[in-house]
């Protein structure tokens, strides 16, 4: 780890013509190291900050602290499951300081792709996702949009949807997750049924959210900052740290949530950082990556 | 076209001649390679070597029958056919990917629908499948048909260590996949068999989803790689040749799943033709890397052809 800092930090910041002045110095085991002009932290939320209904321990305090801080902080998720109304609502009563317009969804980022192309999509995303496609035209589908939706992912509507697709619908992704982790264990994510269409009508399907660079660079689009000047928090080895780090962002992994040990060496290059849990990951960040 | 598919495909075996089960997986390699060569040779129109034909090969639903709620149809003409072919000189076997139900109960409703066929003369994939479970002393978690249970009533299934899943129909509910998942992310070494592979068959109501695509989903899930028992595993077609006790160079597949029945046989040696019922479409007919040494309308012109060629 102490290597990719000191190999990764000076030639990327160098590189980007940060000036001087915002980095400073550290040293790590005797090498000197450029440290980065950090502005912006995208933050995972499910598994990351909570789990289900159970806030990260010292999460919300660590949160606090980051605010305090001289950068932006957004919350980008791939939980598909709920407009975002109902996230902040959850994330209210956990205590979290978070304001709706923080909040960066999968589902926002489909709906936009969806009215672009002007499609009539048959949405497989549970009902309590729905508000956020209201208005919609969606009869006579010639498209599927495809979340988490286990309600949804019976065979009589996984049929219904592949004969759309091999009639030549595309197929939207809202993400390709394997799986997430649940109160009573580990679950199916959305990426599971999304290959087996796609296996099925040989057809690619176009994915919205995480690990999708764009869905990443989308998110940091009004906070003034580029991708190597922000860092992501996340517990998804490969959709939040990989997806993040593949567009130049910083990644931090968490063994909270879905995390399961060895989830570090999945991907390559491997997390910019590993740590036991959010508040973790802010104390590294305030202590190593930011000038207060 | 044809000849640099082939050759491609030696150079890399696609994963389901990476079969794994009693023999080694170097023969079949090394077979397919040959094999490869000389199809890619002689690459003539199937009508050419019926005459040297000594065995034909039928796959089962799309061919001898369309699938539906009643149990299904026969195709019309299927029933002739097979009588004809039961007739002649050929050896003639059936080798389906059918997981809905148990072999007896399979070949009687075909026998219902007025077919001549012995349940000895059936291959399938559960029978196969256990014979590999008990062989590598796997318990499996079973993901199939309500039906096809029974023929896993002697294998033990208690603290599964493998996952088991064939075409389980309106059984491949969230909450089904969801089991069939914790069990395979729970083994330290995952090991997932697949009772065919395939994308969809054809059903009253029109095309519907197989057991292949859920295969696809737990290996995305897991991270794994399925062992695929039953057509296209060369080892499958392989048994069946060596029941009838001929060389695949003298043998005819016909079916209608492309790349399953055809494309599998063809990888064996075998000729392979496609009948244009059951699932078929029209845009198989130029599909990128499976090209079938003949397409005929249904199984009655194929034996039509057959044995008029033959002289009978």
């Amino acid at each position: 780890m102490t290597s990719l800092i000191t190999t990764l930090l000076p030639s990327r910041s160098l590189n980007k013509g940060i000036p001087a002045e915002f980095g400073f110095h550290v040293g790590v085991l005797g090498v000197m190291a450029t440290k980065r002009a950090l502005k912006a932290v995208l933050i995972d939320l499910s598994g990351t900050l909570h789990v289900e209904d159970t806030a990260v321990p010292g999460a919300q305090e660590a949160l606090n602290r980051l605010r305090q801080a001289s950068v932006a902080v957004k919350f980008v998720t791939n939980t598909t499951k709920e407009c975002k109304r109902n996230l902040l609502a959850r994330l209210i009563s956990l205590n979290f300081d978070i304001k709706e317009h923080e909040i960066f969804t999968s589902l926002t980022a489909a709906r936009s792709l969806v009215e672009q192309r002007q499609l009539r999509p048959l949405l497989l995303v549970e009902d309590s996702a729905l508000e956020d496609f209201s208005g919609m035209e969606i009869s006579e589908p010639n498209a599927v949009v495809i979340g988490l939706a286990p309600d949804h992912f019976n065979y009589h509507t996984m049929n219904e949807a592949f004969r759309l697709l091999l009639d030549g619908a595309p197929l939207i992704a809202i993400h390709k997750a394997r799986y997430y982790k649940r109160k009573d264990g580990l679950a199916l994510g959305p990426g599971p049924f999304v290959t087996g269409l796609e296996y099925a009508a040989d057809c690619q399907a176009t994915v919205v959210g995480k690990p999708q660079g764009t869905f990443f660079l989308e998110a940091l689009r009004d906070m003034d900052c580029c991708a190597e000047e922000a860092l992501m928090i996340g517990d998804d080895a490969r959709d939040d740290v990989g997806g993040a780090q593949n567009t130049g962002m910083l990644g931090i992994l968490v063994r909270t949530g879905k995390y399961r040990l060895g989830d570090e060496g999945k991907i390559n290059p491997p997390p910019y950082l590993t740590c036991d849990s959010f508040p973790q990951a802010v104390d590294h960040i305030l202590q190593h990556l930011t000038c207060n | 076209m044809f000849s640099i598919e082939k050759t491609t495909l030696t150079a890399s075996p696609p994963f389901w001649c990476r079969f794994k089960t009693t023999y080694p997986s170097e023969i079949f390699y090394a077979h397919a390679l040959s094999v490869c060569y000389t199809s890619a040779m002689a690459a003539t129109s199937w009508e050419d070597s019926v005459k040297s034909l000594k065995g034909v090969i039928l796959d089962m639903c799309g061919v001898l029958y369309d699938a539906g709620e009643d149990g299904g149809t026969p195709i019309p003409g299927s029933v002739e056919a097979v009588k004809r072919l039961r007739a002649s000189d050929l050896k003639l076997r059936f080798c389906t990917n059918e997981t809905q139900a148990t072999r007896e109960k399979f070949v009687a409703k075909l026998q219902r629908m007025g077919f001549e066929i012995s349940v000895s003369e059936v291959f399938s994939p559960a029978p196969a499948a256990v014979a590999i479970l008990k062989e590598r002393g796997l318990r499996p978690h079973l993901l199939v048909h309500d039906d096809v249970v029974p023929e896993f009533d002697h294998v033990e299934k208690t603290n599964p260590n493998c996952v088991v899943i064939g075409d389980a129909a309106e059984k491949f509910s969230y909450q089904n996949l969801n089991t069939a998942f914790r069990v395979l992310i729970g083994l330290e070494d995952p090991v997932l068999f697949s009772l065919g592979r395939g994308k969809y068959y054809k059903e009253d109501d029109g095309l519907n989803l197989d057991v292949g695509v859920y295969m696809k989903a737990l290996e995305y899930a897991c991270d794994v790689e399925a062992e695929v028992i039953g057509k296209p595993a060369p080892m499958f077609f392989q048994k069946v040749l060596d029941d009838m006790g001929i060389p695949s160079h003298e043998s005819l597949m016909i079916g209608d799943d492309l790349v399953n029945d055809v494309g599998g046989a063809q990888e064996c040696g075998m000729k392979g033709v496609q009948v244009r019922t059951g699932k078929y479409r029209p845009i198989d007919e130029k599909h990128p890397t499976v090209t079938a040494d003949g397409y005929v309308n249904n199984l009655a012109e194929a034996v039509e052809t057959i044995l008029k060629l033959r002289g009978q």
